[in-house]
């Protein structure tokens, strides 16, 4: 028996079609999505220099046609930069928020299902997260851990696993109370049948419409995490660690500032372009923010 | 006692659990280090001695338990213990640098609800040029990361035209005139953002509120536009809004980190990392309690106001 | 008796995704003044659309054609500003859901009250005393001590009176009451039945009755018009129209209404569906279901007088199909 009408359920070829595809904004996060992760994947042959390669003789150069966007202190071409760290921030965002979905998501699907003292006992630890501003949290995790590309990732793991929990959970209360589950439930069927074929392709929807819009802050986070130093340490650069290098020459040469920040701002309105054309058919009742 | 006063002293209950279990946590940290904490702290030059010297002092060899409560018990003290550097006590440190970032959040939250909330209000009630407007600025403040713009703001006032100072502080009570001029990049900064997630949030609240039957109904009885979008409208979307008000005056509280940092402001942010880098325990302990108990009182007060404001909390109906 | 109300061909659209949804097809009526008009149909025939559209209320993706006149004024060449005004003073609505029809946030009374003070020019303490007025009118107990509660203090037929409170507080001329009743128990419709038959006899206040719901419309009524997708396909007075119909739609309706002579397992339907009004069928829209339709139920069967009082629009009728013939000009509907 496969999946019944539902709340927010949807096939995968409708979201796209009528989600992504119709809306412009799906179109167009999707689209730049899609170039951001092949720039990524493929940074070794698109860079077009050495990122790590110094160059007395163009120390602070401005932007040309050979380094387009210029070069920094050490003469490094800050495009490559650019590119190389964005591999290290998107594989934190990207990384970070999967582990929070796999954890969360089926967290927050026991708590609904179940309800009771289940939803209590799992659900109030998590509140207890959430009662922490998301930075501070990280920070302190940092602070008893250690700094690294890997620690951030999983404080932001941490840091988003209660939001995810939590929508699922809401999403999962509005699946549970439909006459479908019922239905399923008076046929006999046993609990974890009814979860993963009824409840979790409806109650997903929304969740994953979280998730792509956290990868897009997740990125924000990770760069004010290596901004401070906390985050991806030396040799290995990311956007947030480049941000902090242009700091000390931003008045000889603001490129070096400008474009890692600009690549983090197109990042987050890709995804969340790419989110919103997903709510349209994952979430229509705006159970995500 | 009413209902709605019941309400609220349930509320201020539930609260209490959630700051004995951050205390713990917060407690715990120090001990959750890999390695030995004080080793790190008093790094490669500490002696045996040394080391078994300032275990003492800190009371890390006595049982957890013992500890903990101890160190709670300080706490409602007023002891937040000491700077094991500087042996400045922290509660002094927390004094000095807590009113800084309270003035930061204070000013940045104002001027975003005062742009955020009136555009947000008129894009939902007026739609076309000014929604269009605002689409612009709402996808451009959530892009954006604050500290990048606060980056770029000091690039253009402090570095190209050199009207305002890259950064510093001065009280407000020593000079008032120069700890504005201090502050405007670092709110500007903060607000950008704040004022783009206010008006989201806004116009979307408000865009439901208007949609619904009783609006219908108050134009049926040829009530005002304008006193249906202010009187009626914007009450009823009051909720979600100060919601959103009071959350985002939590996380600045704590989260204003790298803004400080950026800016060289003496707040609490500031102080967590700084003292995160020279592995100065105490202080990271002190600090991030002290802020997480204010997010939770913030969060505790919004509930509160938000429930005043809609009046079906009394029948305990709202969370 | 004069006219309160005339509608003259009156269309109303609206744009979707989906093409030109036409709710509203070329409808004309009068409605005199003290009667109460009851305008039947099956939910989406377009009675609520016609009453927004009188009221101005349709969205902007709406759009009226037509002439609508009001006490000598044409509602709809009406700047907005003007229009307003004359909503909730000379011209009043009743919603259907009383649970949805009142702001949580606001006392009962004062929203009463902000009726009057919106079209009168009184001070709030004169507009409050005429509030609890109202209140004790419609059957509030205790209105002093309910003026200030919140909405959802209130059980719905509470909120229904209070709704019927704020559209009668500056004594309008006509009311326009969408299914006021559907949403109560029945023993609460009584009663707010004979409240609005109480303002008809003191005030002489015009009421348009909207309503599915054909029980309703027997007890108080004094004339009935029946839409069906958003045609006007009868017009007659109460007992004519329960007595004999003459639309085919308006047969198959009462026939449809189950009675005690019929054997238990039967109930009478109408076969087929409702048009789809992006795509409606050409000519009568009833075309499609009807037992009679003959080749020329394509084109639009004027409304003409059957007799004095008795309007059809069916091309089995002898008026209609005087009226259909070239050399009339396009029937219009006259009291």
């Amino acid at each position: 028996m496969s999946v019944a009408v539902t709340t927010s359920g949807a096939a995968p070829r409708t979201v796209w079609r009528r989600g992504i595809l119709a809306s412009r904004k799906g179109r167009w996060g999707f689209g730049i999505l899609t170039g951001l992760a092949l720039i990524a994947i493929f940074a070794p042959l698109l860079a077009p220099h050495d990122p790590n390669a110094i160059d007395a003789t163009r120390i602070l150069a401005k932007p040309s046609f050979a380094y387009p966007f210029g070069s920094d202190a050490l003469g490094r071409d800050v495009l490559s930069r650019v590119i190389y760290a964005y591999r290290v921030s998107l594989a934190v965002a990207v990384g970070s928020t999967l582990l929070a979905f796999l954890v969360g998501v089926p967290l927050g699907l026991y708590a609904g299902y179940h309800g009771g003292w289940v939803d209590t006992a799992i659900m109030r630890p998590i509140d207890m997260v959430l009662a922490l501003p998301a930075m501070l949290l990280a920070v302190a995790l940092i602070a008893i851990i250690g700094p690294g590309s890997n620690i951030s990732a999983l404080a932001i793991a941490v840091i988003y696993m209660p939001i995810l929990a939590r929508v699922v959970r809401s999403s999962t209360l509005v699946v549970v109370s439909q006459t479908y589950i019922e239905a399923a439930r008076a046929r006999g069927t046993r609990s974890r049948r009814i979860i993963t074929r009824h409840v979790l392709p409806n109650a997903i929807g929304p969740a994953i419409v979280q998730a792509t819009i956290l990868m897009g802050f997740a990125l924000q986070i990770e760069a004010a995490l290596s901004f401070l130093g906390l985050g991806a340490q030396p040799p290995t650069s990311s956007l947030g660690v480049m941000l902090a290098d242009g700091r000390d020459v931003l008045t000889q040469a603001p490129w070096v500032e400008v474009f890692p920040g600009l690549a983090i701002a197109i990042t987050v309105l890709a995804f969340n372009f790419f989110g919103d054309g997903l709510r349209s058919r994952l979430d229509p009742a705006g159970v995500t923010e | 006692m009413s209902p709605r006063a019941r309400y609220v002293v349930r509320r201020l209950l539930l609260a209490i659990p959630v700051i004995v279990a951050m205390s713990i946590f917060v407690f715990l940290m120090i001990h959750l280090v890999p390695g030995d904490p004080v080793q790190t702290m008093l790094g490669f030059r500490a002696t045996p001695e040394n080391v078994s010297t300032v275990r003492a002092q800190l009371g890390l060899d006595r049982p957890l338990l013992a500890q903990y409560l101890t160190w709670a018990g300080g706490l409602l003290h007023g002891n937040f213990g000491q700077d094991f550097i500087s042996h400045t006590p922290v509660s002094t440190l927390l004094a000095q640098r807590l009113p800084v970032t309270i003035e930061l959040t204070l000013l940045s939250m104002t001027l975003a609800v005062a742009v955020g909330v009136p555009l947000g209000v008129r894009a939902a009630a007026r739609p076309g040029a000014v929604r269009q407007a605002t689409e612009g600025f709402v996808v451009a403040g959530i892009a954006i990361t604050d500290f990048w713009l606060g980056i770029m703001l000091v690039l253009l006032f402090a570095g190209i035209w050199q009207v305002l100072p890259p950064s510093g502080y001065v009280p407000f009570l020593k000079d008032p005139v120069a700890n504005l001029r201090y502050l405007i990049l670092p709110v500007l900064a903060l607000a950008f953002g704040e004022a783009a997630y206010i008006l989201r949030t806004t116009r979307g609240a408000m865009e439901e509120v208007l949609g619904t039957q009783y609006i219908l109904f108050l134009r049926a009885k040829g009530i005002a536009e304008r006193r249906i979008v202010y009187r009626h409208a914007l009450r009823n979307a009051a909720p979600p809004i100060v919601t959103v008000i009071g959350i985002q005056f939590g996380v600045l509280l704590g989260g204003a980190i790298v803004i400080e940092s950026l800016f060289a402001l003496p707040g609490v942010g500031r102080l967590i990392v700084t003292s995160i880098q020279q592995r100065n325990y105490v202080v990271v302990q002190g600090g991030v309690l002290v802020v997480a108990v204010l997010f939770i009182l913030v969060t505790l007060a919004t509930d509160l106001v938000v429930g005043w404001l809609d009046p079906r909390t009394e029948e305990g109906a709202a969370t | 008796m004069t006219d309160l109300l005339g509608l003259e061909h009156v269309d109303v659209g609206f744009a979707t995704e989906d093409g030109r949804v036409s709710a509203v097809s070329d409808v004309s009526l009068s409605v005199s003044e003290g009667e109460i008009f009851g305008l039947v149909g099956e939910s989406g025939c377009g009675k609520t659309t016609l009453a927004m559209a009188l009221m101005g209320l349709l969205p902007a993706t709406a759009h009226v054609a037509g002439s609508v006149r009001f006490q000598g004024l044409e509602l709809l060449d009406l700047p907005p500003e003007e229009l307003r005004k004359l909503r909730g003073d000379r011209i009043s609505m009743i919603f259907q859901d009383p649970m949805t029809s009142l702001d949580p946030t606001f006392p009962v009374g004062e929203q009463v009250a902000e009726t009057i003070t919106a079209h009168r020019d009184v001070n709030d303490a004169r507009a409050r005393e005429r509030a609890l007025g109202l209140l004790g009118e419609v059957g509030i107990p205790e209105p002093e001590r309910r003026f200030g509660d919140a909405p959802h203090r209130l059980s719905g037929g509470m909120r229904q009176r209070i709704v019927i409170a704020t559209a009668l507080a500056n004594e309008p001329a006509l009311v326009l009451a969408d299914e006021p009743t559907t949403a109560l128990d029945v023993t609460i419709q009584a009663q707010v039945l004979d409240l609005l038959r109480d303002l008809r006899t003191r005030l002489q206040t015009t009421i348009v009755l909207i309503t599915h719901d054909l029980g309703v419309v027997a007890q108080i009524c004094d004339r009935v018009g029946v839409m069906y997708a958003g045609q006007l396909v009868e017009v007659a007075p109460v007992a004519e129209i329960f007595r004999s119909p003459r639309h085919p739609y308006t047969q198959a309706l009462l026939a449809a209404l189950p009675t005690q002579q019929q054997v238990p397992g039967s109930l009478r339907v109408i076969p087929g569906r409702v048009p789809n009004l992006a795509d409606p069928p050409p000519g009568c829209r009833f075309s499609t279901r009807c037992p009679y339709v003959m080749d020329v139920c394509a084109t639009v069967p004027p409304l003409a007088h059957e007799t004095d009082e008795h309007l059809i629009a069916c091309w089995l009728s002898e008026a209609t199909k005087q009226a259909g013939r070239p050399d009339h000009a396009t029937a219009g509907g006259a009291a």
